[in-house]
C-alpha cells in the first residue's frame, strides 16, 4: 500500500531522516518506534506531504506520489493525526470534524459519517458545539482520531497518539485503533512508549537518530534485549 | 448647550465613519489572523476603489447597481494580484518581510496614483438621488448616508456568516490557528489565503466608493491614514476577532467624530492624535483588545 | 597563534581616513556636492540608528521620523539665537536650562535633543515592547502621528505648521561625519557585546532567549532608546543644516525613506545602512531633474517603493548583506 524507498529528509541543512526504506501492507497495523529525535514525525510529515524528501521516492497504491502536494495526498486517502493532536482549539468540535472531511464533496455521506463518528464517540456528540480547546486531553485525542476518520482514509498515520494520556485511556485508544483497522483502514503508528504499539502491530520498524535500526515481526523485536532496555522499560 | 438633535446628528456621523472603519477592519483582521501581516496595501485599495468609482460613476454615469458590482470585482482582482505578485513569495519567511513589502506596495500605488491622476484632490460628485438633503425634526441627512449604513450592515452580516458557516470561512479560521495542520486536512492554503485577500480587498475598494460619495473629495493619499486607522480598529476590538474588528471600527468612528463635536474647537486639530491615543490606551490596559483572546506566540 | 588587531584600532584608522577624506572633499568639491555629502551623512546616522532597532533586534519601528522631529525641535529650541526669539515668538530658556540669557552651543544641544528622543522612546517602549513585534509597528506609527500633531498644535514652542526658520547653520561636513563615525562605532560596540548577542538571540527566537535567561524587555528597551537617541541627533543635525523645520517634513515618508535605505543597504549589517543612505540619496539627486523636467511628481517615491519591493522579493539581505541559511521555514 505504502512504500518509502530510500528517502532522506533535511531540516534546512540538518539531516533528519537518512536512507529510510519502509513498507506498509494493506490492512496492517505497522508501527515505527524510536526515541525523541529519531525522525519519526519527520517521516510521517514526509508521507503526508508537508515536508519533501531530497532523495528517494514515496509510493502509494503503486503510484509515485513524491511530488504531490499535501491536499492531493489527502484526497488519495492519506490522513495524518498529528503529534500533540493538532486540533483547532478555537473551532468547535463539529467544525474540527468537518475540516477532516474538507476535501470531500459528498455532503450526504459526510453527514452519515458524522453520525457514525458520534456513535463511536458519544462524548464528542455531547460537546459538538463546544470549542475544542475546552476538551480534556483524552477527548482531544479522540477528536483528532475522529477528524482523521472523517476524511475516509485508506491509510491513517498516527503520531504518538498515546502521548500524555492516562493508561486507561491509552487502552481504550488502542482498542479503537484495532477497530479502525478491522474496518479496512491501514494504519501506520508512531510511538515512543512502545509496548502497547508493538503488541497491536503486524510489523515493527525501529528508528534511531534518523536511521533504520532494525525491523521485524513484533515477536522478533520484543525478544531483542537492547530493544527491551531502550523502549520497553526493562 | 448642545441640543439633542446635535447629539443625534453627530452620533450618526460617527456611526457612518465607524461603518467605513469597520468594513476596512474586516479585511485587515482576517489577513492579519492568517499571515500576521499588517497589510498597509489595504489602504491603497481604498484609494483605488474611490478613483475607480469616480471614473465609472461620476464620469461615465453607470447605474448604481452596476457600479457596486464592478467596484467589488475590481477590488477583488487587485487583491488577488497583490497576493500572487507580492505576498505568496514571502510566505514562510520572517513576518517583518511581509510588513515591509506591504509598505512598499502601499507607497508604490500611492505615488503611481499621484503621477497618473494628479497631486490635487478630486471632487467626487454623486447623482441627485443620493445627495438630495432630507430634513427631519432632529436629523438632516442624505440618501447616501442611509446607503452607507445599510450596505455596511449587510456586508458585515454576510461576512460574519461567511466566516462562521461556510467551508471556506472555517478553513480560514483553521489556517489562522495552525497553518500546517490545516494543510494536512487537505485545505489548499494558498487558494484560501488568496480568497481572504480577494474578499478583503473587494470590501476595501467598495469602502473607497462610500468614502468618496460621503465626503465628496478623493485624493491619491486618502488611503494611508484611513488604512492605518482601520488597523487600529482591529487592535482596539481584538486582533483576530471579526466582531471585534467591527466593534473597534465603530468605537473609533464615534470617538473621532464625537470628540471633535463636543470638545472646544481648537481640539479639532487633535483629531488623528485622539485615534492613536485610544490605541496606546488600549495597548496599556488590555493589549489583546476588547473582544480579543490572548495571542499565542507561534513557535 | 596570530594576534588580531583590535577592532578599535580599525575604527581609529577608519576615522583618520574619513577625516582626511572629508577635509579633502571640503577643499575640492563645490557647495552642491558638499550639500549632498552632508545629507548622505545625516541619513547614514538615521539609518544606522534604525538598524539598531529594526535590523538587529527584529523589532519593527515605524516611528523614526518622530524621534528625528523630537531631536530637531529640542535642539533648535536650545540653540535658537537670543536676538531672534522675540520676533519668532519662541520662548526664552527657563533657568534650569541656563536662563533667558543663554543659547546653547551646538554639541550639547544635539546631545540634549538625542536624550529627549531616547526618553520618549522609553515612555512609548514600556507599554508597547512587551507585546509582539507588530504592535510596535502600529504604535510607533501612531506615536509619529501624535508627535506631528503636537508639532502643529503647540504653537508656543513650535510655531505650528509654519515651522521654525532662521535656525543657526551649525551643521557642516565635519560635524556630520563625526556623528556618522560615533553612531557606527556605538552600534558596532553594542552589537558585539554581551548585550548585542542577547539582542540577536531575541531576533532569532524570543521564546528560546527567555529560556536562556535573556529578559527581552530590557534589551528591547535599551536598543529602542539608543536607536532613538541617534535618530534625535540626526534630527538635530538636519535642523541645523536646512535651517528650517516644519511638522510635515517629519511625516511617514521620512520614515519610509529611512526604511528603504536600511532594506536596500542590508538590515543587520554594519556597512549596510551607510551604503543604503548613500545610494538612495544619490538616486534622489539623479532623479530630481527628471521629476521636475517632466512634472512627474511622485516619481522618486515610486522608484523608492519599487526598489524596496524588488529587494524584498529577490534580495532580502540587501546590498551589503550575506545570505544566511534559514532553518526550516
Amino acid at each position: 500500500m505504502l512504500k518509502l524507498e530510500k528517502i532522506s529528509v533535511k531540516y534546512g541543512v540538518i539531516p533528519a531522516v537518512n536512507d529510510l526504506t519502509i513498507q506498509v501492507k494493506a490492512g496492517q497495523i505497522v508501527s515505527l518506534i524510536g526515541s525523541n529525535g529519531a525522525g519519526k514525525t519527520t517521516t510521517l510529515k514526509t508521507i503526508v506531504g508537508v515536508l519533501s524528501p531530497f532523495q528517494g521516492a514515496i509510493l502509494y497504491q503503486g503510484k509515485d506520489i513524491t511530488s504531490f502536494s499535501a491536499p492531493q495526498r489527502v484526497k488519495m486517502g492519506i490522513a495524518l493525526v498529528p503529534e500533540g493532536r493538532g486540533i483547532f482549539n478555537r473551532l468547535s468540535v463539529q467544525e474540527n470534524l468537518f475540516l477532516g472531511a474538507y476535501h470531500r464533496t459528498d455532503e450526504r455521506e459526510i453527514k452519515k459519517d458524522l453520525d457514525w463518528i458520534y456513535e463511536l464517540f458519544p462524548r464528542l456528540l455531547e460537546r459538538k458545539e463546544q470549542v475544542a480547546g475546552t476538551l480534556s486531553g483524552g477527548e482531544q485525542q479522540m477528536l483528532a482520531v475522529a477528524r482523521g476518520l472523517m476524511s475516509r482514509p485508506s491509510l491513517m498515520l498516527l503520531d504518538e497518539p498515546s502521548l500524555g494520556l492516562a493508561p486507561l485511556i491509552v487502552q481504550e485508544l488502542y482498542r479503537l485503533i484495532q477497530e479502525i483497522r478491522n474496518q479496512g483502514v491501514t494504519i501506520l503508528l508512531v510511538e515512543q512508549s512502545a509496548p502497547m504499539a508493538i503488541r497491536v502491530s503486524d510489523y515493527v520498524y525501529v528508528l534511531e537518530t534518523g536511521f533504520l535500526k532494525l525491523e521485524g515481526s513484533p515477536e522478533e523485536v520484543e525478544s531483542l534485549e537492547d530493544i527491551k532496555k531502550a523502549y520497553l522499560g526493562g | 448647550m448642545f441640543s439633542f438633535g446635535y447629539f443625534l446628528q453627530q452620533t450618526m456621523n460617527g456611526v457612518i465613519l465607524g461603518c467605513m472603519y469597520a468594513l476596512l477592519a474586516l479585511g485587515m483582521t482576517v489577513v492579519y489572523g492568517i499571515l500576521r501581516l499588517i497589510n498597509f496595501a489595504h489602504g491603497a485599495l481604498i484609494t483605488l476603489g474611490a478613483f475607480f468609482t469616480y471614473f465609472i460613476f461620476s464620469q461615465l454615469g453607470l447605474p448604481l447597481l452596476a457600479v457596486i458590482f464592478l467596484v467589488l470585482g475590481f477590488g477583488g482582482l487587485m487583491g488577488l494580484v497583490l497576493d500572487v505578485v507580492a505576498y505568496r513569495k514571502l510566505r514562510g519567511g520572517p513576518e517583518v518581510a511581509l510588513l515591509i513589502t506591504s509598505l512598499g506596495f502601499y507607497t508604490f500605488i500611492e505615488n503611481l496614483m499621484k503621477m497618473i491622476i494628479s497631486p490635487q484632490p478630486y471632487a467626487f460628485k454623486t447623482p441627485a438621488f443620493l445627495s438630495t438633503i432630507i430634513r427631519t425634526q432632529y436629523l438632516t441627512f442624505r440618501p447616501i448616508d442611509i446607503f452607507i449604513i445599510v450596505s455596511s450592515i449587510l456586508i458585515m452580516i454576510s461576512f460574519h456568516f461567511f466566516i462562521k458557516k461556510t467551508k471556506a470561512g472555517i478553513a480560514m479560521r483553521a489556517i489562522s490557528e495552525n497553518l500546517e495542520v490545516a494543510n494536512i486536512m487537505g485545505i489548499e492554503v494558498n487558494r484560501t489565503i488568496s480568497l481572504a485577500f480577494i474578499i478583503g480587498s473587494a470590501i476595501a475598494a467598495f469602502t473607497g466608493f462610500l468614502w468618496g460619495a460621503k465626503y465628496g473629495q478623493i485624493s491619491y493619499d486618502m488611503g494611508f491614514l484611513t488604512g492605518v486607522k482601520a488597523f487600529v480598529a482591529v487592535v482596539v476590538g481584538g486582533v483576530g476577532s471579526v466582531p471585534g474588528a467591527m466593534l473597534g471600527g465603530f468605537i473609533l468612528g464615534l470617538a473621532e467624530i464625537l470628540s471633535i463635536a463636543f470638545l472646544p474647537t481648537y481640539f479639532a486639530e487633535y483629531r488623528d492624535g485622539i485615534v492613536f491615543a485610544i490605541l496606546i490606551l488600549v495597548l496599556l490596559i488590555k493589549p489583546s483588545g476588547i473582544l480579543g483572546m490572548k495571542e499565542e506566540v507561534r513557535v | 597563534m596570530k594576534r588580531e588587531i583590535p577592532h578599535e584600532v580599525w575604527f581609529i584608522i577608519g576615522g583618520i581616513i574619513l577625516f582626511v577624506g572629508v577635509l579633502l572633499a571640503n577643499q575640492v568639491l563645490n557647495r552642491y556636492l558638499i550639500h549632498i555629502l552632508i545629507l548622505m551623512g545625516i541619513y547614514s546616522v538615521a539609518t544606522a540608528s534604525l538598524n539598531l532597532t529594526n535590523g538587529y533586534t527584529g523589532l519593527f519601528s515605524l516611528g523614526h521620523a518622530a524621534f528625528m522631529a523630537i531631536g530637531a525641535y529640542s535642539s533648535t529650541l536650545l540653540t535658537f539665537p537670543l536676538s531672534l526669539r522675540k520676533s519668532y515668538d519662541l520662548p526664552l530658556l527657563p533657568s534650569i536650562l541656563g536662563g533667558p540669557e543663554t543659547a546653547w552651543p551646538f554639541l550639547p544641544a544635539l546631545v540634549a535633543g538625542g536624550l529627549m528622543a531616547a526618553l520618549s522612546a522609553l515612555v512609548i517602549g514600556v507599554p508597547v515592547l512587551r507585546l509582539r513585534g507588530h504592535y510596535l509597528s502600529v504604535a510607533s506609527l501612531g506615536f509619529m502621528v501624535i508627535v506631528t500633531t503636537f508639532a502643529k498644535t503647540l504653537r508656543g514652542i513650535t510655531r505650528g505648521s509654519m515651522g521654525i526658520s532662521a535656525i543657526p547653520s551649525y551643521t557642516n561636513i565635519f560635524w556630520t561625519y563625526f556623528w556618522v563615525l560615533i553612531t557606527v562605532y556605538v552600534v558596532w560596540r553594542i552589537v558585539n557585546s554581551r548585550f548585542g548577542r542577547a539582542m540577536l538571540a531575541i531576533r532569532e527566537d524570543e521564546t528560546a532567549a527567555q529560556v536562556l535567561g535573556v529578559y527581552p524587555l530590557k534589551y528591547k528597551l535599551l536598543s529602542f532608546a539608543t536607536g532613538a537617541f541617534f535618530a534625535g541627533v540626526a534630527g538635530g543635525l538636519y535642523a541645523h543644516f536646512t535651517k528650517a523645520i516644519r511638522p510635515l517634513e517629519f511625516s511617514f515618508f521620512l520614515t519610509f525613506q529611512i526604511v528603504v535605505m536600511l532594506v536596500v543597504g542590508g538590515a543587520g549589517t554594519t556597512s549596510g545602512p551607510i551604503a543604503g543612505a548613500v545610494s538612495i540619496i544619490a538616486l534622489r539627486y539623479l532623479l530630481k531633474p527628471v521629476e521636475e523636467r517632466f512634472a512627474l511628481y511622485g516619481l522618486i517615491e515610486l522608484i523608492y517603493a519599487g526598489l524596496l519591493i524588488v529587494i524584498m522579493l529577490w534580495k532580502p539581505e540587501g546590498i551589503m548583506g550575506r545570505k544566511t541559511g534559514r532553518i526550516g521555514g
